[in-house]
């Protein structure tokens, strides 16, 4: 497999990622700047894992949603969108490998953090999978965000109104104890289950198992993949 | 309107098109298509062409005139209001993928990835457009020598000259072999050796019958290389056919360019009776005039009254800028 001649859109972002060195040095080393501190400070286990959760949210939206915009905006993306490719599969490229990326640069701090907080390996893949599932979905609103943002300062303030809701209804910070709507809503935002497999990996317990954890995001995230990818069409457009 | 019958017969450009049934076909055809941006009412309406297989088409039009518009609507980057199109008999509208996969496109602001190679850029092209690896590292190869890129294929694109992404994106448009070909001022910027091998190219792609329509306010490129030629105003095809048609109307007007030393004043130039328009091309002053007795004695005249020093003076025959002032009373490029 060859990246220096990259074959598919995929290929070509991976070429990307590894094209520009020192932001890629800037980009692995961030996540564990930030959360190898969180996880050997013995902060309390709510704290960790909202501080986690929220690295991989901003990392999957402004990382989709400030590259798309770029390439919108420079036009190359509506030059790829005048190749045969279809437009849905463009779409889901850029979704799947940027989240694969954005999982590449949490993956070292996330190993670090099951070294210094060892527990039962199928709550490591609970919790490795639930942060996937936030990295999709966090890529999910940064690839619709795109198709009304003209800037990456739009991204910011459109991420920030979309996110800020959902941050709280997940119970990172407040909110921890949802009851009624609260409860129903938050059974459907991929983020929560992230923070309950984080809360339980540094000691706290929930009432979420793992097999939830490992089944509720995949489906969820396969439908938001699925609506966002119905964009293709405006979000490949040329714009004015 | 000045609507012309167009007969595939001598070319302008001294080659010769053999008469061949695949002529009896478009490559490329629209219809009746409209397209007005909401923003601004402009865009263009009711244009109707037709490019055959191994033709090579002009379009010309100053700024705004809607020259984009149509390429972007051809290339199905943006739908029309109303119209149709098709290429190679497919319809444009509802097989967009199909249409896509048939075209070359350069646009008129080449776009490409930075951080990656010249090679790596077109190779992603060219795959996109469906070619296997070894037929694109085939082409490419022979691409890039072709327009000395060779010596940069392996560097990234953020380091190339804008000529350099010219280069390259009509490399991106050419290696996938198209039926047709799309281009949006695709000389512009090009060093004189390139624009060379780019007409040269363009050429032989017409002998194997590539269709080409060619957006370019160039006029000498225009003249050398189309074999028939538009002019879009205001939205709006005006007149169509042969350069040497289209010129042999505009029969009783001289072009007299004048070099000057130093930049003067065209107001009271512009005064002398038979002068329609003045156009600055560069350190040249164009006049385009009425052919009369005097004439080039009045504008030379006129320009030393301005303290203008003539370096140099040609009266030439007329050409499509010429043309389309007659048309539209408007000069197709900056006008004085």
């Amino acid at each position: 497999m060859r990246f220096d001649r990259p074959d598919a859109y995929w290929k070509k972002d991976v070429a990307l990622f590894f094209s520009r060195r020192f932001a890629l040095l800037l980009k692995m080393l961030y996540p564990v700047a930030i959360i190898v501190p969180v996880a050997a400070s013995g902060m309390p286990a709510k704290y960790a894992a909202a501080v986690i959760g929220i690295v991989a949210v901003m990392a999957g939206t402004f990382g989709a949603g400030e590259s798309l915009t770029i390439d919108l905006n420079d036009g190359i993306l509506a030059r790829v969108a005048l190749t045969p490719l279809s437009p849905y599969r463009i779409v889901f490229e850029v979704l799947a490998v940027n989240a694969v990326l954005d999982l590449l640069q949490l993956l070292p701090a996330l190993l670090i953090v099951y070294l210094l907080h060892p527990v039962p390996l199928i709550w490591v893949l609970a919790a490795t999978l639930a942060v996937f599932a936030t990295l999709v979905t966090a890529n999910c609103i940064g690839i619709f965000i795109a198709n009304f943002t003209s800037s990456p300062a739009d991204v910011l303030l459109y991420a920030t109104a979309i996110l800020f809701p959902l941050i709280y209804v997940s119970g990172f910070f407040r909110n921890q104890n949802p009851t009624g709507i609260l409860e129903t809503i938050r059974g459907f935002i991929p983020f929560a289950y992230a923070n309950d497999a984080l809360k339980t990996v540094f000691g706290l317990s929930t009432n979420t198992t793992p097999l939830e954890i490992l089944v509720y995001p995949t489906i969820i995230c396969a439908a938001l993949a699925f609506a966002v990818c119905l964009t293709a069409p405006r979000l490949l457009s040329q714009r004015p | 309107m000045r609507p012309t019958t167009v007969p595939y017969g001598e070319r302008y450009n001294s080659r010769y098109m053999k008469p061949d049934p695949v002529y009896t076909r478009s490559a490329l055809e629209a219809k009746n298509v409209r397209r007005l941006y909401k923003s601004s009412g402009r865009g263009i309406s009711d244009v109707s062409l037709s490019v055959a297989p191994g033709e090579v088409y002009g379009l010309m039009g100053p700024n705004g005139s809607g020259k984009s518009t149509l390429l972007r609507v051809l290339s199905t980057a943006i739908a029309p209001d109303s119209g149709t199109f098709c290429v190679g008999g497919t319809d444009g509208l509802a097989e967009k993928r199909e249409v896509r996969a048939r075209m070359g496109l350069m646009v008129d602001r080449p776009t490409h990835y930075g951080d990656l190679t010249g090679m790596a850029n077109a190779y992603f092209f060219a795959r996109a457009y469906g070619m296997e690896e070894a037929k694109a590292e085939g082409v490419l190869s022979e691409l890039f020598d072709y327009f000395d890129l060779t010596e940069y294929a392996d560097d990234k694109v953020k380091t190339y000259s804008y000529g350099m992404s010219k280069k390259l994106a009509l490399i991106e448009a050419l290696a996938h072999g198209p039926e047709v070909l799309l281009l949006d001022e695709p000389s512009l910027g090009l060093d004189y050796t390139s624009q060379l091998a780019y007409q040269r190219r363009i050429r032989d792609l017409s002998d194997d019958g590539v269709a080409v329509l060619l957006a370019s306010n160039q006029v000498d490129e225009v003249e050398s290389l189309c074999d028939r030629a538009a002019f879009l105003h205001r939205g709006k095809l005006l007149a169509e056919g042969t350069p040497e048609e289209l010129i042999s109307s505009v029969e009783g007007v001289r072009r007299i360019v004048a070099t000057l030393r130093n930049p003067v004043e065209y107001g009271p130039i512009a005064e002398v009776g038979g002068v329609q328009r003045i156009v600055p091309e560069g350190r040249d002053l164009v006049f385009h005039c009425d052919e009369r007795p005097g004439i080039v004695a009045d504008v030379v005249a006129g320009i030393v009254r301005t303290s203008g020093d003539i370096v140099n003076l040609s009266v030439e025959r007329p050409n499509l800028e010429d043309v389309f002032v007659k048309l539209t009373g408007e000069a197709l490029r900056d006008e004085v």
